[in-house]
């Protein structure tokens, strides 16, 4: 069953110069239990299309368009106070940079149970038992006595445990991780997606993870979106997308990928030239500026995802390569 | 960061604070004369050799002797007697300012700064105008229009309940002066607060607080409060000496405590009309003054450098 379906989201900044575009009609959909991966290149939107659907949008920028159904209700419309209800209990986040993502004057114990006291409205030692169940949970060795440390006594890789047991704490339906293992060591990253993969199954959740890096989720998600300039270019199983890419920009990604196993990738592989900046989109499709197969009617339309023949869960924004398959 | 020993337990980073500061010579000399201060200020009825307030009328002005270390004043007080009671007095105004004082700024900065909008937008209005008052006739002002009132109204009390406690005219003092000095020494937190909680709000694990659903009051108290303190306590450690000097130049004026209260304001006050026949009257709450202020700014630097050990010049 479906458990987030976002249609037609858009997101703007609002500048002084006005308002300048950064999410473009986003669609995308996770159903329960899937893992979906985001890919793209920095600054396409990824977190913003994220943050949009539970209210944490920066100052001055705002969803100002389309849907984001999660259990039948539209999270854009949803008042301050039920978005708060939302964050934590059905949706969880984990961030990049779990050496900052820690508040470092409450002991790592305490920060979850807090979040637990205050979700659940639990007794502070029913939530301090839970918030040692979780720090079990999530692979930290001795958990009773790691509740007491402090953030800054906990290396990189524990941190990042610490902070997926805080998404967790709340029991949510959904967990969100934007680039959870950017700032980590190789070898942490993979323990990350192993222990993320796991969790996800014993607790049947569903897990949008944020990446640049393309190997590193091949093993975790079910599905693949890579987004170019805050619109989805291609939507794939993630078999799909490796082993029939089919957008210009998804075979750019795939081409560069490093063949070297464990060789780490910490921003994509470059593509010539850059994506436009916010606001000053090209007409038409956004990567026809920096497309191999580039034709002119690139540049009259913005195109549409469309399934593929014979494929109807991969899609496809570019008309070009779809009429070159049929 | 490399992973620290997880033996070492307690939040090792007000421990390095504390460890930079012992180091720091200066630093140390002013906390001793702090320490030293507020020892005399809470025992000073039991160290004092004298009553501050008995007079020897046949012992008038004596220079430093065997019975009366520093000497006798005009009404032949013990000199040592008053300074000791002095220090009670500079310390009661020095911390009842600056605690109220902190407590309006942290209030109004932290709310300004978290929020944002129309309220940053008045308190920051508030601390203009403020700041733009001059202090002292403030002073005087309150002084002059509210002691008045507050006597009247304190007797009336008085009246009413027979109790002793609203004859007590150095409440009135202390009220005015404590409350005229916090509502003019508030500003500079205020903002201080609000800088920091501006920064503060940015950082990582207040998105993380967020994500996790927790109330805004709880992020405010728990995530963004704590982590703005570092600023504020050189910031008080410098405002406790200033709140001093400030109840000094005030009583020194005639517009803080009334005398027979003794502060070295009033001290330095009366010493200054005699003092080129008795120097010492002027000479011991000057000195004093002096080495307390100087105190507070040594601890403060020597603070701000073990909090800040990037900033180290
Ligand atoms: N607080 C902000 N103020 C102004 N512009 C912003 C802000 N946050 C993001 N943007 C802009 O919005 C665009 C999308 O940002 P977003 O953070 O969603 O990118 P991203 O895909 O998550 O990139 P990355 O991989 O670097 O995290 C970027 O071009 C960025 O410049
Ligand atoms: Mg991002």
């Amino acid at each position: 069953m479906t458990l987030l379906e976002i249609k037609g989201l858009t997101i703007d900044i609002a500048r002084d110069s006005g308002p300048a575009r950064v999410v473009d009609g986003i669609d995308l959909s996770v159903t329960e239990g899937e893992s979906l991966g985001i890919v793209g290149e920095s600054g396409c939107g990824k977190s913003l299309t994220m943050m949009s659907l539970v209210g944490l949008l920066p100052n001055r920028i705002r969803a100002t368009g389309g849907k984001a159904l999660f259990g039948g209700r539209d999270l854009l419309k949803l008042s301050a106070k039920e978005l708060r209800k939302v964050r934590g209990s059905e949706i969880g986040f984990i961030f990049q940079d779990p050496m900052t993502s820690l508040n470092p004057v409450i002991r790592v114990g305490d920060q979850i149970a807090e979040a637990l006291v205050y979700q659940k409205g639990m007794t502070k030692a029913a939530a301090k038992a839970q918030a040692v169940e979780l720090l079990a949970l999530v692979g930290i060795p001795a958990p009773e006595e790691r509740a007491n440390a402090w953030p800054h006594e906990l290396s990189g890789g524990m941190r990042q445990r610490v902070m997926i047991a805080m998404g967790l704490a709340g029991n949510p339906k959904m967990l969100i991780a934007d680039e959870p293992t950017t700032a980590l060591d190789v070898t942490i990253q993979a323990q990350i997606v192993d222990l993320v993969r796991e969790l996800k199954d014993r607790l049947k959740m569903s897990v949008v993870w944020i990446t640049h890096d393309l190997a590193l989720i091949a093993g975790l998600a079910d599905r693949i979106a890579v987004l170019y300039a805050g619109t989805v270019v291609e939507d794939a199983p993630v078999e799909a997308i490796f082993d029939r890419p089919t957008h210009p920009y998804t075979r750019a990604l795939l081409g560069s990928l490093p063949t070297l196993a464990g060789a780490a990738m910490e921003r994509l592989p470059s593509i010539p030239g850059t994506p436009p900046e916010p606001g000053r989109r090209p007409p038409g499709c956004p990567f026809a500026p920096r497309c191999g197969f580039v034709q002119p009617s690139c540049s009259q339309s913005v195109p549409k995802l469309q399934a593929m023949p014979g494929d109807r869960r991969h899609k496809v924004a570019c008309p070009v390569v779809l009429e070159g398959v049929a | 960061m490399a992973m620290i020993d997880i033996e070492d337990r307690p939040s090792s980073l007000w421990r390095d604070a504390w460890r930079r500061l012992r180091r720091n010579r200066l630093a140390v000399a002013g906390l001793v004369i702090i320490a030293a201060l507020v020892v005399v200020a809470v025992f000073g009825p039991w160290l004092s050799p004298y009553d501050f307030l008995s007079q020897n009328l046949d012992l008038r002005n004596q220079p430093p002797s065997a019975q009366h270390w520093l000497g006798t004043d005009d009404l032949g007080r013990d000199v040592m007697s008053r300074l000791i009671y002095g220090a009670r007095t500079a310390f009661m105004v020095a911390v009842g300012v600056t605690v109220v004082a902190v407590l309006i700024g942290v209030v109004l900065g932290s709310i300004a700064g978290f929020y944002g909008g129309w309220f940053d937008r008045f308190v920051m209005w508030f601390t203009d105008i403020t700041m733009s008052v001059p202090q002292l006739l403030l002073v005087v002002v309150i002084n002059a229009s509210l002691k008045q009132p507050i006597s009247l109204w304190m007797e009336a009390r008085y009246m009413e309940t027979l109790n002793p406690i609203w004859r007590n005219s150095q409440i009135i003092d202390f009220v005015l002066v404590f409350g005229a000095m916090a509502l003019i020494t508030w500003p500079p937190y205020a903002r201080l607060v609000r800088a920091q909680v501006l920064s503060v709000r940015r950082r990582p694990y207040v998105t993380a607080a967020r994500a996790m659903g927790l109330t805004n009051r709880l992020i405010l108290t728990r995530y963004v409060l704590p982590n703005a303190m570092g600023p504020l306590i050189v910031a008080v450690s410098a405002g406790l000496g200033t709140a001093m000097v400030l109840e000094s130049a005030f009583s020194f004026l005639g517009v803080g405590v009334t005398p027979p209260t003794p502060s070295w304001g009033n001290m330095i006050s009366d010493g200054l009309r005699v003092w080129t026949n008795y120097p010492h009257l002027l000479a011991a709450p000057a000195a004093v003054l002096a080495v307390v202020t100087v105190a507070f700014n040594f601890l403060g630097d020597g603070l701000n450098d073990a909090l800040n050990p990037k900033g180290q010049k």
